[in-house]
């Protein structure tokens, strides 16, 4: 349980921003419409990577492949079996965790590189697959599912992709800021130490790979239903690559971090869409050069330039053992 | 009673023979030293005692329990903290959240405290409480040295077992780390079990004293008989 005072807080940004968003979507064309609902799909997703790299120190590489499971698990149960699609969101957020959890423990005992190379090489198994069972997925044609909702509204998806990134961003902060929180943290810092300190690292690392592979399940199926077509680009590691280069740039580890990465480079990348795609690469050295000179991202440096209150060290109601 | 009692315990490093046939007791409420040359075997007793390493043969028994070969999480559940020689704090927390991750851990936490307010306690104890709020990288060694003690009896330990925590110490600070270490065992009724090269400091404190020398126990006695065995003059001096 989160201490009273931030937690009012943090959910009177959330409601703000929300409130600001909402009043800022009436006034946009269908185009800029658009970007902004990619914007929060973005924002499910960086969040949701930043649980694992930023908070546990996990950096998988098959985020964008869950969010694929997500989509394609919803798709498929859509057109092959007429399964409603929010019924198929959440049968994919579920599938999602459960692979989530079998990669989890298949990578317990991997820590950096090994992790990251297990996780590349299950992104790219699922692309194959994919790629190659045209019967059932439509391959790189992509496969044509229903909406969310029967008749087709820009508007109405903003607000059903506002209500995702909520939920997302509540259940991460309700995690982060509790005392699971404060273990994936100590995890992060030094496997030894917290397991030391009585933390059973090997359930907080799978803990986290499972809510975040959710995570990334549900941000998929909701994200298929809205383009009505779910292709491989999804699960792309074109994709995997442009949510790292969100979170490091716009601060990993740290809550806003990755929600400013998302907004801020989804809108760069529409401004130089004309240059093809190009930008991904773009954001990747722009991702390296942050990493290196100023690791923790934007919001970092805002931090570091504007000194605002000290972090605060969240006072947590210690769980009965 | 012994709190914990390691039985021939061995372990082996490749062709190296870390701890050959080891058996050792710590009684409750006592303070017992740990030393021995470099290369002993100290750090890694220790590492094989709090679960960090298994020992290729022998027993463990930790109040009351056969403890052999449990992994450190558990061993700490049982209640058994330890320190690093080279110390490990978390960081990028801070001081609090350091104390607060060894708190919620243990079952021996009063349900409802919060980690919070009841984490500076503490800090407090071992001198860090203005530090609180500080991420635990910015602390120098001597404080981290003490950061690592706080975790440690956060955890409400049974056992408490100290690997060089005086290192960078002077003599007289030495001297209230020795009546500190003292008052802890008094007050939180805590068994220490205690690695230092700082031979002062361990023949003041402790009521028995074990010496290791080259993976084998030398001997095990009072201060007063481990200073003046010539066994252990020949292992610390050489021929």
């Amino acid at each position: 349980m989160g201490d009273p005072v931030t937690d009012k807080r943090f959910y009177l940004i959330l409601l703000v921003a929300a409130a600001l968003l909402s009043l800022l979507s009436l006034g946009l064309d269908a185009y800029r419409l658009h970007v902004l609902i990619v914007c929060l799909f973005y924002v499910m997703m960086a969040s949701s990577w930043n649980l694992l790299a930023g908070y546990t120190g996990q950096v998988s590489f098959a985020h964008a492949a869950f969010a694929g499971i997500g989509a394609y698990t919803s798709g498929i149960l859509a057109t092959k079996f007429g399964v409603n699609p929010w019924l198929g969101v959440g049968i994919g957020t579920v599938m999602a965790a459960l692979l989530g959890l079998g990669v989890g423990v298949l990578c317990l005992r991997m820590g950096g590189i090994y992790l990251s190379l297990t996780t590349l090489g299950f992104s790219e198994i699922l692309r194959i697959i994919i790629t190659n069972e045209y019967e059932i997925t439509r391959g790189t044609m992509g496969l044509q599912v229903p909406g969310l909702i029967t008749v087709y509204s820009k508007p109405v998806y903003f607000f059903i992709m506002l209500g995702g990134a909520l939920l997302t961003l509540i259940v991460l902060y309700k995690l982060i800021y509790s005392n699971i929180g404060l273990n994936f943290r100590a995890v992060q810092n030094d496997e030894r130490a917290a397991a030391s300190l009585g933390v059973d690292v090997v359930r907080m690392r799978v803990l986290a790979f499972t809510v975040s592979s959710a995570l990334a399940g549900m941000a998929g199926g909701l994200y298929g239903h809205y383009l009505l077509l779910i292709t491989p680009e999804i699960p792309s590691l074109d994709q995997q690559f442009l949510v790292l280069s969100m979170t490091v740039i716009g601060g990993m580890g740290s809550f806003a971090g990755p929600i400013v990465g998302a907004f801020s480079l989804e809108i760069l990348a529409e401004y130089i869409r004309g240059y093809g795609e190009y930008h991904v690469l773009a954001f990747g050295l722009v991702a390296l050069v942050v990493a290196r000179f100023a690791p923790n991202g934007i919001i970092g440096l805002a931090t570091r330039h504007f000194p605002g209150r000290a972090k605060p060290g969240k006072p947590v109601a210690v769980a009965a053992g | 009673m012994a709190l914990l009692e390691g039985r021939g315990l061995t372990k082996r490093f490749g062709g190296v023979l870390a701890l050959e046939e080891v058996s050792f007791a710590v009684e409750e409420g006592t303070i017992v030293g740990l030393i021995g040359p470099n290369g002993a075997g100290k750090t890694t007793l220790f590492n094989v005692v709090a679960g960090a390493l298994k020992p290729d043969s022998g027993q463990i028994m930790f109040d009351g329990n056969d403890s052999t070969g449990l992994p450190a999480t558990v061993t700490c559940r049982l209640g058994l903290a330890r320190t690093f020689q080279v110390t490990r704090p978390f960081a990028a927390m801070t001081c609090l959240e350091n104390v607060g991750v060894a708190m919620i851990n243990s079952p021996r936490t009063g349900v409802g405290c919060r980690w919070g307010c009841d984490g500076i306690e503490f800090l407090q104890v071992v001198g860090l409480g203005e530090q609180a709020h500080s991420e635990a990288r910015q602390l120098n060694v001597v404080q981290k040295k003490r950061l690592e003690i706080a975790r440690a009896l956060a955890t409400r330990p049974k056992l408490l077992m100290l690997d060089e925590v005086l290192g960078g110490l002077n003599t007289q600070e030495i001297g209230q780390a020795v009546a500190f270490i003292r008052r802890l065992r008094d007050e939180h009724h805590l068994t220490v079990f205690w690695i230092e090269h700082v031979m002062g400091a361990i023949m003041q404190a402790a009521d028995k004293v074990i010496v290791l020398d080259q993976g084998r126990t030398l001997m095990t006695g009072t201060p007063e008989e481990v200073v003046r065995d010539p066994r252990v003059i020949q292992a610390y001096l050489g021929e």
